[in-house]
């Protein structure tokens, strides 16, 4: 396997690391922390993660320091950082293997956002059938609290933060971020009209950011060893390391840490080993089911936010899925657009009924009953649902479809009706 | 008894403080009526949990509604989740889910007559690096084979408490 450039699995790629308080301690864990509180104004925080260009591993890349900059100041309410740890988007994992084996590189983040921008209660929203992983996130917690680094007076340092665990109940939508804080108030999830962003009317109607488990687990590193230093990772205007979640028929499945840049190719062949049972790639999908998929013929991309982005699809979370020359993509646009209509939250007509109309399309093309003209139907009730909903889910859930019938549109003929 | 114990009741309090609002403690209340009640939320408390967190019945028969782990009827006593989505289903999950129905004659959605066992075919679980997997109750189980499926049913007719 090709090396990994450590910085989020330094300490778990360690044989024998425990990832409990004293071992996170131990590999100079709290250090940032402690920096941050005793000779830091949260402004500096701020403004360090601006400098590194740092951007959100949830999805979207946006810049993490801009988005807490929209934090506003002097409201008069307090203010929340609500962590992201719903990882829900298929074919992605790399949250939870922080979550599970290294859960203090994240919370040490979290409370430094935190501080960053003057929250004193902070949320982490978990996936509701992560329940081993949840249980197991509450003890690091309370751990927190016991010894100190979570309650009052963090580090002498007059900073308070409470840290509350707040568990899903299994609806994919709710990774979306105002889906979330409704689901956080005990409503049903579904996305708020933007405007107003969260920064200005989030959880409780207050200043809120949304943050995702990876993006925060990059600041120990950031106060620790600099933006710059952060900045010198990775392609221009995509710093850093990320963590790709490979799956899919490979080799060896699971999580790299990369810088970003890396190119697909290298991803599959140096780090994954390869295509399973040495058979031939066919299709990729590199950044979860919301992204869409590229051929054998384009893999020499470098794996960022922008170079995928120009290739016409996008990184996503990081959810590389590969298949191989028997895979049929008739059927893979079927499991991808039934993913979606079980997920709809029913709120826009286009994405709740488009969803369920493309699911019985591509079924009757599963059936070998498929044509010309219905296959231009797919495509233009898939087209129907981009641009036209409240939230981006509808053009996760159409795009993808589109480009599965231009790209592969010989596996579709396949099904015709003889 | 529609009605949490002192214990259970203890917890919720402790929930409440936790958010701005007690309606904001909705989902994990609910989370605690399923865990009281043999993983579901049977006829009634719907009308305690909306006295308990001050706000109506129909936003809470509503957010039951809503979310996929919120059940109104019995699961089984191993509740048995497949996950089918993009990748998992394209490698192997879908087989699983096929043995699995024809060795429990349930489809998903269905609970055994003995209450044994219930089955649902769910989407990515956060773990597709060890597809095919299966989760029973809080457990995974990753790259199951046919032969541990089977153990694992075998070993829970032997010990159904
Ligand atoms: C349908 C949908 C699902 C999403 N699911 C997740 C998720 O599971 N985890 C996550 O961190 N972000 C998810 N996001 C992105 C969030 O809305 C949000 O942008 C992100 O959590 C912000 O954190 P970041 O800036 O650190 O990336 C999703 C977005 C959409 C539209
Ligand atoms: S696009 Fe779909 S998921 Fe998003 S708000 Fe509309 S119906 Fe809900
Ligand atoms: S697709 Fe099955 S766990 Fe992700």
């Amino acid at each position: 396997m090709a090396k990994e450039k450590l910085l989020l699995l330094k300490n778990i790629r360690e044989a024998n690391y425990k990832g409990d308080l004293d071992s996170y301690r131990k590999t100079g864990g709290f250090t940032a922390l402690e920096k941050v509180l005793s000779a830091m104004k949260p402004e500096e925080v701020v403004e360090a993660v601006k400098d590194s260009g740092l951007r959100g591993r949830g999805g979207a890349g946006f810049p993490t320091g801009v988005k807490w900059g929209f934090m506003p100041k002097g409201t008069g309410k307090p203010a929340y950082l609500v962590c992201n740890a719903d990882e829900a988007e298929p074919g992605t994992f790399k949250d939870h293997l922080l979550i599970n084996e290294d859960p203090f590189l994240f919370l040490e983040g979290m409370i430094m956002g935190c501080y960053a921008i003057a929250c004193h209660h902070g949320y982490i929203y978990i996936r509701g059938e992560s329940i081993k992983s949840a249980e197991h996130l509450q003890r690091a917690i309370d751990s927190l609290y016991k010894e100190g680094l979570l309650g009052k007076n963090i580090f002498n340092s007059g900073y308070d933060l409470e840290m509350t665990l707040h568990r899903g109940a299994g609806a994919y939508i709710c990774g979306e971020e105002t889906a979330l804080l409704e689901s956080l108030e005990g409503k049903r999830g579904q996305p708020r009209v933007k405007p107003p962003f969260p920064a200005v009317s989030g959880y409780n109607a207050c200043p809120t950011t949304v943050n995702n488990v990876e993006t925060l687990a990059n600041l120990p590193f950031i106060i620790n060893e600099g933006a710059e230093a952060f900045k010198a990772l990775g392609t221009p205007n995509n710093s850093g390391t990320h963590l790709v979640s490979i799956s899919g028929h490979i080799n060896q499945p699971g999580v790299y840490e990369v810088e970003m840049g890396v190119t697909i190719r290298e991803l599959i062949d140096d780090y994954a080993e390869g295509v399973r049972d040495g058979k031939k790639l066919k299709a990729l999908i590199p950044g979860g089911a919301s992204s869409n998929v590229l051929t054998a013929d384009e893999i020499d991309i470098p794996y960022d936010f922008d170079s995928l982005m120009k290739a016409g699809t996008m990184m996503g979370s990081a959810a590389l899925m590969v298949f191989d020359e028997d895979t049929d993509i008739v059927e893979l646009a079927y499991r991808t657009i039934r993913f979606f209509n079980h997920e709809s939250c029913g709120q826009c007509t286009p994405c709740r009924e488009g969803t369920n109309w493309l699911k019985h399309m591509i079924r009757d093309f599963m059936d070998d009953n498929g044509n010309g003209p219905m296959l231009e139907r797919v495509d233009r009730v898939a087209e129907g649902m981009i641009g036209t909903t409240l939230c981006p889910f509808g053009d996760a859930a159409g795009a993808p479809i589109r480009i599965f019938v231009a790209k592969y549109a010989a596996d579709f003929r396949n099904h015709f009706a003889q | 008894m529609t009605k949490f114990d002192k214990k259970t009741m203890t917890e919720v309090r402790a929930l409440f403080k936790r958010y701005a609002v007690k309606v904001h403690a909705l989902l994990p209340v609910l989370h605690l009526v399923q865990r009281e009640n043999g993983g579901y939320i049977p006829e009634g408390w719907a009308h305690y949990v909306a006295e308990l967190c001050q706000t109506t019945v129909n936003h809470v028969r509503g957010v039951i509604t809503f979310y996929n782990m919120f059940r109104t009827e019995p699961p089984g006593k191993y509740h048995i989740m497949v996950c089918t989505s993009v990748p998992c289903g394209l490698c192997g999950g879908d087989k699983v889910l096929e043995h699995l129905e024809h060795r429990l004659n349930l489809a998903p959605g269905q609970t055994s007559k003995d209450g044994l066992f219930s089955l649902e075919e769910v989407q990515c679980l956060a773990a597709c690096d060890k597809a095919p997997l299966i989760q029973i109750n809080a457990e995974v189980h990753e790259r199951v084979t046919y032969d541990q499926i089977d153990a694992l049913i075998e070993e829970a007719y032997r010990k159904p408490a």
